[in-house]
C-alpha cells in the first residue's frame, strides 16, 4: 500500500493536499489538467519537494519515508528528459544506478548488460546519449531503473516526447517490465490510452486534490463533470 | 553628382532596385567607413615606419624580449589565478541560492565590470601598499612592513578583481542551467559532493572554461592602466606599455611601430586561438536569482563553513578596495578639490566622452548587424565577413590603434587638440565587440522571427523600428549602451597617450594627482569619477532600457 495522509504542501500560490490509498503491485495513472497537481505528488514521494505540513505522513509498504532523504526511498524516478547524463556512455550512465562511483565489480558489471539486453539495448553500453533516439534514451533510464532494484518506479511523463509507435512499444515495455519484476508503477500521463492500456488503477486530480480514483476501466465511462470535461467529452 | 556603388559582395540587384535596402545600405556603408577608416589610417602609417625600423636592433633587444616574456607571463598567471578563484566562488554561489549576499556579491561583481581601472589600482594601493592597511595590520602585530604591491603581485591582484567578477558570473551561469531533473536525479542516486562535481558540475563547465580563459587573457594581455601604474619599473612592464613608453617619454616611433606590430601579431593569434575554442560567450545574464535547484550536498557542515569562506572572501577582495577609495576621500582636502573647476572641466570631457562613444559605438554595431541580417540568408560571405569587422578591432588593442592614429594624423593635424575625438573614436571602436555581443543575438532573431509577419502586414521602415525593434532591443540596448559609456568614462589608455594639460579627463587628473602623491586629492577625485561611472551606467541602463519587469 502506497499510502499519503494529510499531506500538504504549498508551492507559491497553490496548495496542495493529498489523501491517498493505492495498491502496490500495480501500474497506476496519475491524470489531471496540466497544474492540478500530478507531478507534485509524484515530486513529494520521490522526496525532491517538502510537504508543508508536519502532521502527515507518506508510507510505501510498512515504511514511514516521508522524513527520509532521496536516496534512501524505495523508488526511481524517470522524467520526460534529462534522465542521462549526456558526456557518460549508456553503461556509465546505467553503473550510476549501483555506485556512484562508478567503480563496479565483475558481478555489477554483469548486472548492467543483463538489464540493457532486457531493454533491448544490448551491445549498446559504449554509445553516448547523442548516438542515441529519445526512444532508445528512454529505454536507457529504464534500464537504470531495473538495476537499481527499487520496488516502485515514478514514471513523470516519460513518452510524452515520443512518436506515437514508440509511445506504444515503450508502454508494452514498462508493462512487461513491470511484470516480471513485480514493480509498482505510478505513471503521469496526458493520454487517456496510456491509462487504458496500462494502468489498472486511474487517480484523478484536480486542483491540488485527489478528485476521483477508482479503476481504469471505469475512468472513461465516469458522468463526472471535470473528469468529462478533462477528457473533452460534452455532459 | 555621380554615386559610385562600391562593389561590395552580396549588394545584388534587387537590392539596388529597392528604394529602402538601399537606403539600409548607405547607413551600414558609413559604418563600416567609420570602422575601418581609423584601421587603414593605423596600417598605412605603421607601413610607412617600416623601413625605418631597426628590425635586427630590436630583435636582439634583451629588453624587448623580457617586456615579451613578461607580458605572457603575467597574463598566464593572471588567468589561471582568476579562473581558480572563480571556480570557487560560482561553486560556492550555485550551492547558496537562498544566501542573502548572492544577491549583495552579484551586484559587487557587476559593479566590477565597470569600475574605472585607475580606481581599483587606487584602491588596492591602498590597501596593500607600503603604507596600506594591510602593512598597518601586519605592523600591529609586530611584523615589519613590506613593499609587495608593485610589480606582479600587484598586477594580479587589480587583473583578479576585474576578471574574477566577469568569469565567475560566466561560469555560475552554465551551473544555474543544469536542469532540475539532473539535480533531483542526482539526489536520488545519493550522490556525494565530490562526484556532482565530477559528474555533473565539471562536465557542464569545461565547455566553457577554454572560452573564458581566452577571453580573460587577452584582456590581461592588453590591459594598459593596471600595468602602468602597478608595475613600477622596467622588470614589470609589457608590451602595451612599452608601446607607451616609447612613444611618450622616448620618442622613438619606430620602436613603438615595431612593438605595437608585435602586439597585432600575438592580439590576432589569441582572437585565433579563442575563435577556434568555441562560440562567444554571453556575459551579462542578470544572475541575481537563482533558479533555486535542490542538491543533495547542501547540508553538510563543511560545506556550509567552507562555502562561506569562499563567499566572504570573494565580497572582500572585491569591496575593501572600492571602500578603501571611498574612506580615502574622507579628508580635509575636498572642499579644495570640488571647488577646482579644473575637476569639473575634467568630469564634463569625461561624461562628454562617455556619451559620444557609447553612442557612436552603438551607431556602428546597428550598421554591422544590419548589413548583417540583410546578407545572413542570401549572402554568407559578406554577412560572415562583416561580422569579423566587429572583431578585427580585437586584433588592435586600444593604444596600438591609437598609435598609429597618433602617428598617421600627426603630420595633418594637432593631435593634441583633437585628442577627445580620437579618444571617442577609439573608444567607440573598443566598445564595439562588447555592444554586439549584447545585442547580436536579440537583433538578429528579430529579423529571423518576424521579417516575414513584419513584410506580410506592411510593417516597415519607422512604424517596424517603433513597434517591433524598440520594445524587443531596448533592454540589450540599454545595458550596451552603458557597458560602453562607463568603461569609456573611465578610460586611462588612450588618454594618457593622448593627454594634454589643457585638455584633461577625470581618469588623467586622478592618475596626475596621486602620481605626485596628493592621495588626498586623488581619492576626491576618484569618488568623483566613481560615481560618475556608475551613475552613467545606472541612467544609461535605467532610461534607456526601461523599468525591470
Amino acid at each position: 500500500m502506497i499510502k499519503f495522509s494529510q499531506v500538504t504542501c504549498h508551492l507559491g500560490e497553490q496548495e496542495f493536499n493529498y489523501e491517498l490509498q493505492l495498491p502496490l503491485g500495480q501500474v497506476v495513472a496519475v491524470m489531471g489538467a496540466s497544474g492540478s497537481g500530478k507531478s507534485t505528488l509524484l515530486n513529494i514521494l520521490a522526496g525532491f519537494i517538502q510537504p508543508t505540513s508536519t502532521t502527515g505522513s507518506i508510507y510505501i509498504g510498512d515504511q514511514r519515508v516521508d522524513q527520509l532523504e532521496p536516496a534512501h526511498r524505495p523508488v526511481t524516478s524517470l522524467f520526460q528528459e534529462h534522465n542521462l547524463f549526456a558526456h557518460m556512455t549508456v553503461f556509465e550512465n546505467l553503473a550510476l544506478g549501483i555506485r556512484t562511483s562508478l567503480k563496479l565489480t565483475p558481478q555489477e558489471a554483469v548486472q548492467v548488460e543483463a538489464a540493457l539486453d532486457q531493454v533491448g539495448l544490448k551491445g549498446m553500453g559504449s554509445r553516448l546519449p547523442k548516438q542515441l533516439s529519445g526512444g532508445q534514451r528512454q529505454r536507457v533510464a529504464l534500464g537504470r531503473a531495473l538495476v537499481r532494484r527499487k520496488p516502485l518506479l515514478l514514471l513523470d511523463e516519460p513518452f510524452s516526447a515520443l512518436d506515437p509507435s514508440l509511445r506504444q512499444e515503450m508502454a508494452a515495455l514498462v508493462r512487461a517490465i513491470s511484470k516480471q519484476h513485480n514493480l509498482s508503477v505510478l505513471l503521469v500521463t496526458h493520454e487517456p490510452r496510456d491509462a487504458l492500456e496500462l494502468a489498472e488503477t486511474v487517480v484523478f486530480i484536480s486542483d491540488g486534490k485527489v478528485h476521483w480514483q477508482g479503476p481504469s476501466v471505469d475512468f472513461i465511462s465516469q458522468k463526472d463533470s471535470q473528469i468529462r470535461a478533462y477528457l473533452g467529452q460534452s455532459c | 553628382m555621380s554615386v559610385t556603388i562600391p562593389k561590395i559582395p552580396g549588394l545584388a540587384s534587387s537590392a539596388l532596385s529597392n528604394p529602402i535596402k538601399t537606403r539600409w545600405f548607405w547607413f551600414s556603408a558609413m559604418s563600416f567607413a567609420l570602422i575601418l577608416m581609423p584601421l587603414i589610417i593605423a596600417v598605412v602609417a605603421f607601413y610607412s615606419y617600416i623601413d625605418q625600423a631597426q628590425w635586427t636592433l630590436y630583435l636582439n633587444d634583451a629588453y624587448t624580449w623580457r617586456v615579451v616574456w613578461f607580458s605572457w607571463w603575467q597574463a598566464s598567471l593572471s588567468t589561471l589565478a582568476s579562473l581558480a578563484t572563480a571556480l570557487l566562488v560560482a561553486r560556492a554561489l550555485t550551492r547558496r541560492q537562498q544566501f542573502f549576499g548572492r544577491w549583495l556579491l552579484l551586484r559587487c561583481f557587476s559593479v566590477a565590470l565597470v569600475v574605472p581601472s585607475i580606481i581599483a589600482v587606487f584602491g588596492i594601493i591602498l590597501l596593500h601598499g607600503k603604507y596600506g592597511y594591510v602593512n598597518q595590520l601586519w605592523q600591529w602585530v609586530g611584523g615589519q612592513p613590506h613593499s609587495y604591491v608593485y610589480g606582479l603581485t600587484g598586477i594580479l591582484l587589480a587583473h583578479v578583481f576585474f576578471n574574477l567578477p566577469l568569469a565567475a558570473r560566466i561560469i555560475l551561469q552554465r551551473l544555474d542551467a543544469i536542469s532540475a531533473e539532473t539535480w533531483r536525479m542526482s539526489s536520488q542516486l545519493g550522490m556525494t559532493s565530490k562526484e556532482l562535481w565530477w559528474h555533473i558540475e565539471w562536465p557542464h563547465i569545461k565547455t566553457v572554461l577554454p572560452q573564458v580563459a581566452a577571453l580573460i587573457f587577452a584582456l590581461c594581455f592588453t590591459s594598459f592602466a593596471i600595468v602602468m601604474t602597478l608595475g613600477g619599473g622596467p622588470k614589470a612592464t609589457t608590451i602595451e606599455v612599452a608601446i607607451f613608453q616609447a612613444i611618450r617619454f622616448d620618442f622613438d616611433m619606430a620602436k613603438g611601430v615595431y612593438l605595437s606590430l608585435l602586439q597585432i601579431v600575438f592580439c590576432g593569434g589569441i582572437l585565433w586561438v579563442g575563435l577556434r575554442l568555441g562560440r562567444p560567450i554571453d556575459m551579462f545574464t542578470s544572475l541575481e536569482t537563482g533558479p533555486g535547484n535542490m542538491r543533495p550536498d547542501l547540508k553538510s557542515a563543511w560545506g556550509k563553513v567552507s562555502d562561506a569562506i569562499v563567499l566572504l572572501l570573494a565580497t572582500l577582495l572585491v569591496l575593501l578596495p572600492l571602500l578603501a577609495v571611498i574612506v580615502a576621500a574622507i579628508n580635509s582636502a575636498w572642499s579644495e578639490v570640488l571647488l577646482d573647476m579644473r575637476l569639473w572641466r575634467a568630469a564634463y570631457n569625461s561624461l562628454w566622452v562617455a556619451l559620444s562613444s557609447a553612442f557612436l559605438s552603438l551607431l556602428m554595431a546597428w550598421g554591422l548587424l544590419l548589413a548583417q541580417r540583410h546578407w545572413r540568408r542570401r549572402y554568407k560571405t559578406a554577412a560572415i565577413a562583416v561580422e569579423w569587422m566587429g572583431s578585427a578591432i580585437l586584433v588592435v588593442p586600444p593604444l596600438v590603434l591609437a598609435t598609429g592614429l597618433f602617428i598617421g594624423l600627426s603630420p595633418y593635424v594637432n593631435v593634441f587638440e583633437i585628442n577627445l575625438y580620437i579618444v571617442v573614436l577609439v573608444n567607440a571602436l573598443m566598445g564595439l565587440p562588447y555592444i554586439l555581443r549584447v545585442l547580436s543575438v536579440a537583433y538578429l532573431q528579430i529579423g529571423a522571427d518576424y521579417d516575414r509577419l513584419c513584410s506580410s502586414l506592411d510593417i516597415k521602415q519607422w512604424p517596424r523600428l517603433r513597434l517591433i525593434e524598440w520594445p524587443i532591443l531596448r533592454k540589450p540596448i540599454g545595458l550596451a549602451l552603458a557597458l560602453v559609456a562607463a568603461m569609456s568614462a573611465g578610460d586611462l589608455g588612450v588618454v594618457a597617450l593622448f593627454g594634454s594639460p589643457d585638455i584633461q579627463t577625470l581618469p588623467l587628473l586622478m592618475y596626475q594627482r596621486f602620481g605626485s602623491y596628493q592621495s588626498d586629492a586623488a581619492g576626491v577625485t576618484g569618488v568623483v569619477l566613481l560615481a560618475l561611472c556608475l551613475l552613467i551606467f545606472a541612467i544609461l541602463e535605467r532610461v534607456i532600457g526601461g523599468p525591470n519587469d
